[in-house]
């Protein structure tokens, strides 16, 4: 297959692979039901259906808000509790497993289920509108992360009933989080709950990576897009790769759990530096993955409430991406007081002064856009200017964190927690200026701007109330219920002012809910001097955001009619019967199938949390993969339409279709992920020693040949591809139907290896070296019978006939194949021969 | 217990002493460094943060819209127009300049401390040298002779370098009057030191999140006159095979669940020591 | 016609490299030179991969530097854990 032009981009395109709507199957089961489930048209809003149905980012966003305020409340909750118990300097109302719990599960939630999900509620609700996208590329995976989100909620929730949640820390630190010292099984549903958050987040990444490089509005280059929607962008390029390590040490802590693997409790080697390695180097991203949403709405809404364009708004972004890049390589901050040598010490130190310049000069820009305008104090520019203003004092305070020596005394203190409770609670303050900012957008009404503005003078005085004696008392040792006496009044200060600051949550969610119905009306655009497109559409806009094609190519913006002649004319050329085909093409908008799979998911983790005891749990397990297998095939088999926009900006990706690049986005997760495990191995290698670390396998050989029927399958792959590519069913089938044989070969050939070294009495939990060794291979191997399901699914479709005009399919699935072939070529070598 | 709490008196404590210390070469420890440092960060950031809020907060007010705000007195964003930014670049590289300086001269001062902190204690002082193992929920202190306490005493003015590991999870080993603080690791060693400067009882803590009992994994840091020292300590050496009936003196707070771990973990410590006298201490502090 | 022509080349020579890392294995060499030469190949091996079969050679080339970014990523992780073992 020649490649060298791009392919079209401009055909109507399903995002779950497969391309023909007139199926050939027959009145199958399947069928029936997809006819059933399949749903040209939305139900209305009021209707729960909508809601379990419908695609479409703006209802997703919703979902997301809606959510994410439920675990604010969750959370909050938790915090009460914690402030209650340290009313007083002895333990009282909490036992100490209790309290454990409750600092925990409240720092994990307010992390990962609130504060990243509600930020991503408005990305999802506006981002599309401000790039001028009808929606994201691939709405049913958008409507597949929000369910898996909320279903790993509710198990972490599920973990309380089982013994106890996990009691150790947000942070996780290695080997407390084995079962030898937290043997219930609620902590390893905590950690599974986790793990199928990251999945979403994973998906939601490559969707937002692949909708913000492709589909913006002609003449919105990358540098022109609005501040907001570049922190987003940031955002996901940082989650794509800090999350795939978080996954790393997710999956072997799982493993570690369930399977009895021994990576963190690894003797004579740093099992428990590994974890803190994995987690920060995941962890300090995250702290701007959270942040940087707020950043972005701090700038949309000074600018529109100064009535002033931002301030340097180039060096804002060029400052925003020097962070998002050196976010990855200040990880060991987090570790001053472990063993970790001077050497590098200095050179993380460093690194992290240099990251604090950037937020410096964001920090000023913004400042500086104030001077000169005609600041109008609405409820949500309160909001973000009162979070602009703790978030500088938790910056400054931050600064004497990145003093190694002072870090020394500071660390494991509440200084920590005053700071970061004003670094990322000043971001929870941005954005609930950006609800409230965004509020008449999508509900076309006000919010009640009185108890607005009262709520943000109880939410100011309660925040500070609450942190700022912590600063006091930071002698304080964070995470425990017994304190020193002369520290009380601090304490019981920060009690009160935890109250008020929930109180004024749960005022701005009243107000919320108040408005709904009894807020004044708005039409389109309520905020003199908003620029951005969302405003220039009703409230809230319909289905597909647009009366007519979005374009900035006048200099700003304007709706083409839907079949533009400026098409022909621009650089992009397209086929004239392929215009009239979109012209009259509906896009969908509802799928039943991610709930489904989300409900899956559900049971099948909660069924393997306590897999190892026996009882209901492999049951579950078994039903989770049965509806997980049905649900996916429900959703393979959909036939559910996107168009791909035909016109627009999509700059460093054209050439490209959105599927490929998807898939491409998603494999480099997987590069890290692998490259994670890779690391471990390296790392745990090196603390052993190097040379006297043994090899698990006994000879090369079975590695070899692994070797040899991976390259092979790769090669029959390829010649899949070219026979799809020249029309030849039998050669496709043949190709096809070779790689599946040389991959159960493979299986089958590593099945023998591990058994015969299961005789041998080499097991996972062995030793470490046998827990790399078949924890790394293994995980490979389930990417390649991940690749054998694939197979499975798209051979009888061959056989029908499929993938002759379109070989997109077998392409990607070409792209996979390979991938997990070069992961293979490299762990063949370091567990067989070096 | 002597010990200061809050940042006042922490700052109030500041005295010529301290000056004296941060200028002198070498041999200091994070006690004689840690209140100077610690003040100058606060007075500077306190200043900073004063400066950089009030103009912020000022400029709000300045230029709040009034009724007879002038609507034209500039160009103001249109709905719909393409973002763009407005001037200002070299205003903000100014402050980006001065802010730079403030933080790298704040930064690059305390990494010469650092240097000084981590060179160790000064072997000219002949310090003494204890070896501490974190165990759910105590501390185990292993003296040069071989005997094991969970009281850690010391005497008053001679450099205590501290070797710590942990027999099972992650701890972190501080003692809050005399600003000292570092991880014990399982199958890791940190080290650090301290001149213990006034005798009286102090206590050390637990910093890391470690389980049910890491609120109450404390223990007692007694500062002893030399004498009493040594003659406490010659005691010890006499006895060092029946070392473990002191064991009880500590206010080891055990719980009963990982004590089967903990007792085996111990034998694969990193830590040399007679290792089956090291396990019975373990074993008895149920 | 062509294509698969070289597709066919690489796979032969996919196929040898293969061969000679374990073949290097038992040559006898120091260990960092075997190391060394049977790191490369593999290196090798995955470009010859990745470029051809998966396209990227033909692909925009910020794809291939957003695969590359996370290659990066991961091995500023390896090395910088690594060398922060005392
Ligand atoms: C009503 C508001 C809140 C109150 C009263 C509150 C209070 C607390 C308290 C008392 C702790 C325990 C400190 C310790 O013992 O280590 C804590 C920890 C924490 N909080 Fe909050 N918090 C609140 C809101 C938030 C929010 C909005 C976030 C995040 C966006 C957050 C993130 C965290 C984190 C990450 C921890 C650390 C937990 C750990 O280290 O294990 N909190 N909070
Ligand atoms: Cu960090
Ligand atoms: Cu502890």
């Amino acid at each position: 297959m020649t490649e060298d032009q791009p392919r079209d981009d401009h055909e109507a395109q399903p995002d779950g692979g497969h391309t023909h709507r007139s199926l050939t199957e027959g009145a199958t089961t399947t069928s029936t039901l997809r006819e059933f489930f399949t749903r040209d048209h939305l139900p209305p809003m009021e209707s729960v259906q909508r809601w379990l149905l419908t695609t479409n980012h703006k209802d997703v966003g919703i979902l997301y808000l809606v959510t994410s305020l439920f675990f604010l409340v969750f959370g909050g909750v938790l915090a009460l509790l914690m402030r209650i118990e340290l009313l007083t300097p002895v333990n009282s109302v909490l036992s100490a497993t209790g309290y454990n719990q409750t600092v925990s599960i409240h720092g994990l939630i307010m992390i990962f289920w609130f504060l990243s999900p509600f930020a991503f509620g408005f990305a999802n609700y506006v981002v599309p509108l401000q790039i001028g996208a009808k929606d994201l590329a691939f709405p049913r995976l958008n409507a597949l992360s929000y369910w898996l989100y909320l279903f790993s909620g509710v198990l972490l929730g599920i973990s309380f009933f089982q013994g106890g949640s996990f009691e150790g820390g947000w942070t996780m630190y290695a080997p407390l989080n084995v079962p030898s010292y937290m043997p219930n099984i609620g902590s390893t549903t905590t950690v599974l709950a986790l793990l199928l958050f990251v999945i979403s987040v994973t998906m939601s990444s490559v969707n937002f990576l692949t909708t913000l490089h492709r589909m913006r509005a002609k003449g919105l280059t990358l540098l022109r897009m609005p501040l907001f929607t570049w922190s987003i962008l940031l955002t996901v390029w940082m989650m794509l790769f800090a999350f795939a390590a978080l996954l790393a040490a997710l999956l072997i802590l799982s493993s570690d759990r369930i399977l009895g693997t021994t990576y963190f409790t690894a003797e004579g080697t740093p099992g428990s530096l590994l974890w803190t390695h994995l987690f920060w180097f995941f962890g300090h991203p995250e702290v701007y993955i959270v942040f940087f949403p707020a950043l972005g709405a701090m700038a949309e809404t000074f600018q529109t409430f100064t009535g002033r364009r931002l301030v340097g708004r180039k060096w804002f972004i060029l400052a925003m991406l020097l962070v998002a890049l050196q976010s990855f390589l200040v990880w060991m901050h987090h570790m001053f007081l472990t063993s970790i040598n001077l050497e590098i010490k200095t050179l993380f130190m460093a690194t992290t002064i240099g990251i604090s310049l950037p937020f410096d000069l964001m920090v000023f820009s913004l400042i500086y856009t104030m001077v000169k305008g005609r600041i109008r104090f609405t409820t949500p520019f309160l909001f973000t200017f009162g979070g602009l203003l703790v978030f500088i004092i938790g910056g400054i305070t931050g600064v004497f964190l990145g003093a190694v020596v002072l870090d020394y005394q500071l660390r494991g203190t509440y200084w920590v927690v005053a700071h970061f409770h004003y670094v990322m609670v000043a971001g929870v303050t941005a954005l609930i200026g950006a609800l409230f900012y965004w509020y008449p957008k999508i509900t076309g009404r006000m919010y009640n701007r009185r108890l607005g503005k009262a709520t943000f003078g109880l939410f100011f005085v309660g925040f500070n109330l609450l942190y700022f004696p912590m600063f006091i008392a930071w002698e304080t040792p964070r995470r425990v219920f017994d304190y020193p006496a002369g520290l009380t009044p601090w304490h019981q200060l920060a009690t009160i002012g935890g109250f008020m600051l929930g109180v004024a949550f749960l005022l701005v969610i009243w107000n919320c809910y108040w408005s709904l119905w009894h807020g004044e009306k708005v039409e389109g655009n309520p905020w003199e001097y908003a620029t951005t497109a969302e405003w220039a559409v009703p409230s809230p806009p319909p289905l597909e955001n647009f009366p007519g094609v979005p374009s900035y190519d006048s200099g700003s913006l304007d709706f083409l009619d839907e079949t533009p002649e400026a098409s022909t004319d621009g650089g992009t050329a397209v086929a004239g019967d392929q215009t009239h085909e979109s012209g009259d093409h509906h896009d969908s908008h509802a799928s039943p199938w991610p709930f489904f799979i989300g409900v899956a998911a559900l049971v099948f983790f909660l069924g393997l949390s306590g897999i190892s005891t026996g009882g209901i749990y492999p049951a579950l397990t078994i039903v989770g993969v049965v509806f997980g297998a049905v649900s996916l095939l429900g959703f393979g088999m959909e036939s559910f339409s996107v168009t791909e926009p035909e016109l627009g900006e999509r700059w460093p990706f054209e050439g490209i279709e959105n599927g490929k690049l998807g898939v491409w986005i998603f494999l480099a997760s997987d590069v890290v992920l692998f490259g994670a495990f890779i690391g471990s191995y390296v790392f745990l290698r090196v603390g052993y020693g190097w040379t006297d670390w043994q090899l698990v396998p006994h000879d090369p050989i079975p590695g070899l040949i692994n070797t040899y029927i991976l390259l092979t399958s790769s090669f029959c792959i390829v010649l899949a591809l070219v026979a799809a590519e020249k029309n030849s069913r039998w050669g496709l089938i043949a190709g096809l139907s070779t790689t599946l044989l040389l991959g159960v070969g493979f299986l089958v050939n590593k099945g023998i290896e591990w058994v015969e070294l299961f005789h041998e009495g080499i097991w996972l939990s062995s030793n470490v070296q046998a827990s790399t060794f078949f924890l790394t291979t293994g995980l490979h191997a389930l990417h390649v019978i991940l690749g054998l399901l694939i197979l499975l699914f798209l051979i009888p479709r061959a056989i029908n006939g499929a993938y002759l005009d379109d070989e997109r399919p077998v392409e990607y699935f070409g792209l996979y194949w390979h991938f997990v072939d070069i992961v293979w070529l490299f762990l063949f070598p370091l567990f067989y021969i070096i | 217990m002597s010990v200061t709490y809050g940042l006042t008196t922490r700052v109030a404590t500041v005295n010529s002493h301290h000056i004296e210390l941060l200028l002198q070469a070498n041999g200091r420890t994070m006690n004689d460094v840690f209140s100077m440092l610690f003040g100058v960060f606060l007075i500077l950031g306190t200043a900073v943060g004063i400066v950089v809020i009030s103009y912020m907060v000022y400029n709000a007010y300045k230029y709040r819209e009034t009724p007879d705000s002038e609507v034209a007195e500039r160009e103001r964003p249109q709905l719909g127009e393409l973002p763009q930014g407005s001037g200002g670049g070299k205003k903000l590289a100014i402050s980006l300049t001065i802010s730079a300086v403030i933080v790298i001269a704040l930064i690059a001062w305390a990494y010469i401390v650092l240097v000084d902190v981590e060179a160790g204690a000064p072997e000219s002082e002949d310090p003494l040298e204890v070896q501490v193992e974190g165990i759910q929920f105590s501390w185990q202190y292993e003296y040069p002779n071989g005997h094991t306490t969970n009281t850690l005493r010391v005497p008053e003015d001679r450099p205590v370098t501290l070797i710590l590991t942990s027999g099972d999870v992650f701890h972190t080993f501080g003692i809050p009057a005399y600003d000292l603080k570092a991880d014990a690791i399982p199958g890791q060693t940190t080290e650090t030191w301290f001149r213990p400067n006034e005798t009286g009882t102090y206590e050390a803590q637990c910093f890391e999140l470690c389980g049910s009992g890491h609120s109450a994994m404390e223990s007692d840091v007694i500062v002893m006159e030399q004498e009493e020292f040594d003659q406490w300590y010659a005691e010890t050496g006499s006895e060092t095979n029946a070392t473990t009936n002191n064991t009880t003196d500590g206010s080891a707070t055990n719980n009963s669940t990982a004590n089967d771990s903990t007792a085996t973990t111990t034998e694969n410590r990193l830590l040399d020591g007679p290792a089956p006298e090291r396990q019975l201490a373990a074993t008895t502090r149920q | 016609m062509t294509s698969t022509k070289l597709y066919t080349v690489i796979y032969v020579v996919l196929f040898g490299f293969a061969t000679a890392q374990v073949a290097l294995e038992f040559m006898g060499l120091s260990y960092a030179v075997a190391v060394a030469g049977i790191l490369l190949l593999s290196v090798i091996k995955a470009v010859l991969v990745a470029g051809y079969y998966q396209h990227l050679l033909y692909e925009p080339r910020s794809v291939t530097y957003v695969m590359i970014s996370g290659l990066l990523t991961a091995i500023a992780l390896t090395f910088a854990a690594s060398y922060s073992i005392t």
